[in-house]
């Protein structure tokens, strides 16, 4: 029997849907005869009495959940997401520089700087990705922190913005589509497989309202693992090996009938009755792996 | 005349094209150049590095812009010399770049990470030997006081802030610290008690201006983490000295003489047969 930590913020159980399959989880947990108990930020100083950890919370390297991590892998405890994969897809920067050195079919990607914000420079960025471009900040998550520049101006603004917290962003070609692919991978094997629909007259999966605060999620459209096709689960899992053996969810767009990675997030949502519809077992996958 | 006025601002607009050009070209051959001083074996005894350095340095050895290094493939050992090693600052993608390109890098982008985060900081240095006191993470006032008593030092763990702590000597105190450090309780902060004096050093490659004992934890902070300049937290409590934190220095806080103890140290790295990677 092993005592599994799950590190839980919040806004993890506003959504019912994520609460649901947290309590799958823990279900899932118990089940299999272990113990499985939700662990917060006030309780981060218990984990040496545990023997592994499952971060739900938003992970990046300058959130606590990295030094949940990083505590749990000092500790020699099994952690998923584990330091280095944090590192890699907290920072997309880092994450297309790796695919650049490993010849990962990516989205035609641009790293830029501050010095190189002026007219000439931008021009050039134009001719090569053509109009518009996406201006991703390496922070992104959930949608946030990409935007569209179909101009100078409008690229100044949204560069401007984002430079605030990183001194180099990612300028990639703008690939609309009707829906991103998603694949779930865990250890170098394929876990699950959905397409990220994208809502109506716009161009990512999810989308903030003009002038409201709210958010707007395309839908999530499952299939069984078995039937998605060959060369998107190779191209995923070609792409998480230059990152690590944790648990990641693939973001891959199809166009002309080849396959370009958009990124690898760790840490990817699961939520009840949309990643996990078509394979149930997901979960007892994650929980036999931190368990291992 | 309308015609006069474009033809005269097209000449400007291609002269102002041809010197960025220029610059351009000379960017690239100095890039071609560094290429070409530095060998990627040693030779006689001596090893070469790469000081990419957004300061400017008294120093022989090839220095380069942090900018150029970002759009070079050099492949050599480097030394990245910054005074702001911060998470996503390009001191940061200066060490990734060279560990994407395999290059051996003082500092990894590694402990830049480990090093700004005061939790790891302290937990990695207490496995490497170095008196630390007890730590608290959390965003809970309650939790701090029911484990940890008066007078506190409390750091920020926020995305935001990297500099400075608060002292806590009573319980109004510390809500307040909390309340800031954290940004509303938003994010957790890093807890000690306090039990001697506060005492702030600069730290290059490890050497300060302090008695010896801070000497030593500055020595051994610098052979965990590999940073080159820092300034380092440490509570003085009678004989013994307590890591407490680490931040980045502000530009200004790199003096004249800094720069020739940054140089001679470059210069020893590279004499003694390359750099003791950590």
């Amino acid at each position: 029997m092993a005592n599994i930590a799950c590190f839980v913020e919040g806004y993890n159980f506003t959504d019912q849907r994520e609460e649901k399959a947290l309590q799958n989880f823990k279900r899932t947990a118990e089940q299999m005869g272990h113990n499985f108990d939700f662990m917060y930020r006030e309780n981060i100083s218990d984990i040496p009495k545990y023997d592994a950890v499952f971060i739900r919370a938003t992970t990046d390297p300058l959130f606590t959940s990295y030094i949940v991590s990083k505590t749990a892998d000092e500790l020699g405890l099994k952690v998923i997401d584990d330091p280095e994969s944090i590192q890699i897809c907290g920072n997309k920067i880092h994450q297309y520089a790796l695919f650049k050195k490993h010849a990962i079919p990516h989205i035609p990607t641009i790293f830029v700087n501050k010095t190189d914000i002026h007219r000439r420079c931008l021009m050039g960025i134009f001719r090569e990705l053509g109009k518009p471009v996406v201006i991703k900040a390496p922070y992104t998550s959930f949608s946030r922190y990409v935007e569209k520049a179909a101009c100078e101006t409008s690229f100044r603004e949204v560069a401007k913005r984002f430079f605030r917290k990183s001194d180099i962003l990612a300028v990639q070609a703008f690939m609309p589509t009707a829906y991103d692919w998603r694949v779930g991978v865990l250890d170098g094997k394929v876990l699950y497989v959905c397409k990220y629909m994208i809502p109506k007259g716009r161009w990512k999966h999810g989308a903030k309202l003009r002038g409201k605060p709210t958010f707007i999620w395309g839908r999530t459209v499952s299939m069984k693992r078995e039937n998605a096709p060959a060369t998107l689960k190779e191209l995923a899992l070609k792409a998480c090996n230059v990152i690590g053996h944790g648990l990641y969810g693939v973001d891959v767009k199809e166009a002309n009938g080849k396959y370009v990675v958009v990124e690898v997030n760790d840490n990817p949502s699961i939520y009840a009755g949309y990643e996990d519809l078509r394979d149930k077992d997901l979960y007892g996958k994650i929980i036999e792996y931190l368990t291992d | 005349m309308f015609w006069a006025e474009h033809f005269q601002r097209f000449v400007r607009f291609r002269f102002l094209y041809q010197l960025i050009d220029s610059k351009l070209n000379k960017r690239i051959q100095l890039i071609l150049n560094m290429q070409a001083v530095i060998p990627n074996q040693p030779s006689h005894g001596v090893t070469w590095v790469l000081v990419v350095s957004n300061i400017d340095l008294t120093t022989n050895l090839p220095t380069m812009e942090p900018e150029t290094f970002l759009q070079s493939t050099i492949k050599d050992a480097v030394i990245n010399i910054s005074h702001d090693y911060r998470y996503m600052k390009i001191g940061y993608y200066v060490s990734m770049h060279a560990e994407i390109l395999g290059d051996t890098v003082i500092p990894s982008s590694k402990s830049i990470i480990e090093a700004n985060r005061t939790p790891i900081l302290l937990l990695k240095a207490s496995k490497a030997g170095i008196p630390i006191l007890p730590y608290l993470v959390t965003s809970s006032v309650k939790q701090i006081m029911s484990e940890l008593t008066f007078p506190l030092v409390s750091f920020a763990v926020n995305p935001f802030s990297y500099d400075g702590y608060r002292i806590a000597t009573n319980r109004s105190s510390l809500y307040r610290a909390v309340k800031s450090l954290s940004m509303n309780y938003k994010f957790a902060v890093c807890a000690q008690p306090l039990k001697g004096e506060m005492v702030s050093v600069k730290s290059i490659f490890g050497k300060c201006e302090a008695p010896e004992a801070v000497k030593r934890v500055s020595e051994k902070v610098y052979e965990v983490f590999k940073i080159p300049l820092c300034k380092l937290h440490v509570q003085n409590v009678g004989s013994e000295i307590l890591l407490c934190g680490l931040q980045p220095l502000k530009k200004e806080e790199v003096l004249p003489e800094d720069l020739r103890t940054i140089s001679e140290k470059i210069s020893e790295l590279s004499k003694t047969g390359g750099m003791p990677i950590g």
